[in-house]
């Protein structure tokens, strides 16, 4: 607009201009509603719990208050920090065979119904019978402590990759695989171009449920195994701590079991949004 | 590229109920023939059936090229759906053919062609990021790409609003010139714009008719096209 334009009143479009301010105030006010929110309620929750402690005199060794499980944290860095390694570890190592198991498994189903028949009901009861009640005879047989605890963590942890990667591979767009065969690509072209990539986005989704599950998996064979031979994770030094009256050892432990969860989590939905947000309807933006 | 002639004659059937036929198609080569009809008379499934996918439907009859072999790998497709790979960008979409042949994604022409359905500018976009208009010209620019003899459309421009939808036709009929192109639509007014030999499939059969004396793309509002474009909207309604 020149200045000789000025006098001119801006008639409707100042209404717009409005609205749509309107629009962007609100919209910032929600991205900062979004993290100030959840960290103001952590923060009254502290206050209570550190209120709680104070004004009962609850003693220490049946409920620590929050600023005794921050110090212990800080005083027990040392064997907490190597006992979340050890747990990290085997966390990892389960996810990454959750993930190969759980691929692996799902292609075979899809590229062959027989084997689908077969075995895939011998999967559903592999996941819907508790790994408490597995793990002991687990570690019977098993010798390995390492292989026994990736075994349990494993059988958490597969069950979601391997349910979302079979409904992904075979939800492929009908029309695309209709021009696959237009451009009579082999089956395995098929696979690779089709079939796998439209099973991302189902992957994605069963790879974050399974991240936390497999924490949960280590967590637990832990308890069941103890991890003789390999070093104690955060679930023996929660054991450990309880059977010594330690309370606020085993709060900064489930302190930082719940922390590696969450980063576990985080990590995997950036995952999934750096490889979803060019082409996928879930990550995409709207532009309206 | 040698124009080659369609035939086909025979019916179709879906378990034991008819789609279509008995009926004998001729789809003259090199040029543009359109097949009308209201929905549900076995056009896409005639069309369907000369791309080699069958879909669950059984034909009995013959079905051959002017030239005598088999029409497999010598087609392209062309749909209301985009047919495009969410995932890869235009210009990996536009090569996917020669990706799965093996051979050596040729980026130049690719881009060439792009250029010529005026798309240069979107060559790394998704497909996610373009409009459905912008997307029916990939799809178009991979046509080409294929270079195959035979072109069958189905319905490929019926989901674009009025404006794209004639320009994607004066641009599909600028650069497919030359090719044997059979394409299924259910718009009067893009049949008669568009083809050299009208065809209309009805429950009682095909039934061909003559198109005006203008070359096509004929103007939109060149008479005796609008014309035309009335009595077949007359014949559709009847049928």
């Amino acid at each position: 607009m020149t200045l000789a334009d000025r006098h001119i009143p801006p008639a409707p479009d100042a209404l717009f201009d409005a609205e749509e301010a309107r629009r962007a105030r609100m919209k910032r006010i929600e991205g900062v509603a979004k993290w100030l929110l959840p960290v103001l309620v952590l923060a009254l929750g502290v206050l209570a719990w550190d209120r709680v402690v104070v004004w009962n005199d609850i003693p220490h060794y049946i409920l620590p208050g929050p600023g005794l499980v921050l110090q212990t944290l800080v005083k027990d860095w040392a064997i907490l920090f190597d006992a979340l390694l050890v747990t990290l570890q085997i966390t990892l190592m389960a996810l990454a065979v959750a993930v190969i198991g759980g691929v692996g498994l799902a292609v075979l189903f899809t590229q062959s119904r027989w084997a689908e028949m077969s075995f895939y009901p011998y999967a559903v009861i592999l996941q819907v019978t508790p790994v408490v009640s597995i793990a002991p005879l687990i570690f019977i047989y098993v010798d390995n402590r390492l292989a026994g605890l990736l075994l349990c963590a494993w059988i958490v942890a597969f069950f979601p990759i391997l349910a979302n990667t079979t409904l992904g591979l075979k939800s492929a767009d009908h029309n695309l695989t209709d021009l696959m065969r237009i451009y009579r690509a082999t089956r395995w072209q098929r696979l690779r171009y089709l079939q796998l990539p439209s099973a991302l986005p189902y992957f994605l989704g069963g790879l974050r449920i399974a991240g936390g599950l497999s924490l949960i998996g280590a967590v637990v064979a832990e308890y069941v195994a103890g991890t003789g031979g390999i070093g104690s994770g955060l679930a023996f030094r929660i054991l450990e701590a309880g059977y010594r009256l330690n309370i606020p050892r085993m709060f900064a432990a489930l302190l930082l079991i719940a922390l590696t969860g969450v980063v576990i989590f985080a990590g995997l939905s950036f995952l999934s949004h750096m490889l979803l947000r060019k082409w996928h309807e879930s990550a995409l933006k709207r532009e309206t | 590229m040698t124009a080659l002639t369609l035939h086909l004659a025979g019916r179709a059937s879906a378990g034991d109920r008819p789609v279509f036929g008995p009926l004998a198609l001729d789809v003259p080569g090199g040029r543009w023939t359109c097949l009308l009809g209201p929905s549900g008379v076995g056009k896409s499934t005639l069309l369907r059936l000369l791309a080699g996918l069958s879909g669950g439907v059984r034909f009995d009859g013959q079905m051959a090229a002017s030239d005598g072999l088999p029409l497999a790998g010598r087609v392209a497709l062309m749909a209301q759906d985009d047919l495009l790979l969410p995932w890869l960008d235009c210009a990996a979409n536009v090569m996917l053919g020669a990706r799965l042949r093996g051979l050596a994604p040729d980026p130049a022409r690719a881009r060439a062609l792009l250029a010529d359905v005026g798309l240069a500018a979107e060559m790394r976009r998704r497909p996610a990021q373009l409009s459905g208009g912008q997307r029916q010209r990939v799809a178009l620019a991979r046509t080409l790409m294929e270079d195959r003899p035979v072109v069958l459309l189905d319905e490929p421009f019926s989901a674009l609003d009025a404006r794209s939808r004639a320009g994607m036709q004066d641009l599909a009929a600028r650069l497919l010139a030359g090719r044997t192109v059979l394409m299924v639509t259910h718009d009067p007014a893009e049949a008669a714009r568009l083809g050299d030999r009208l065809l209309l499939l009805t429950g009682e059969g095909l039934q061909a008719i003559s198109p005006p004396a203008a070359a096509p793309p004929r103007r939109v509002d060149d008479p005796a096209t609008l014309a035309l474009q009335g009595r077949l909207m007359v014949r559709l309604m009847a049928a």
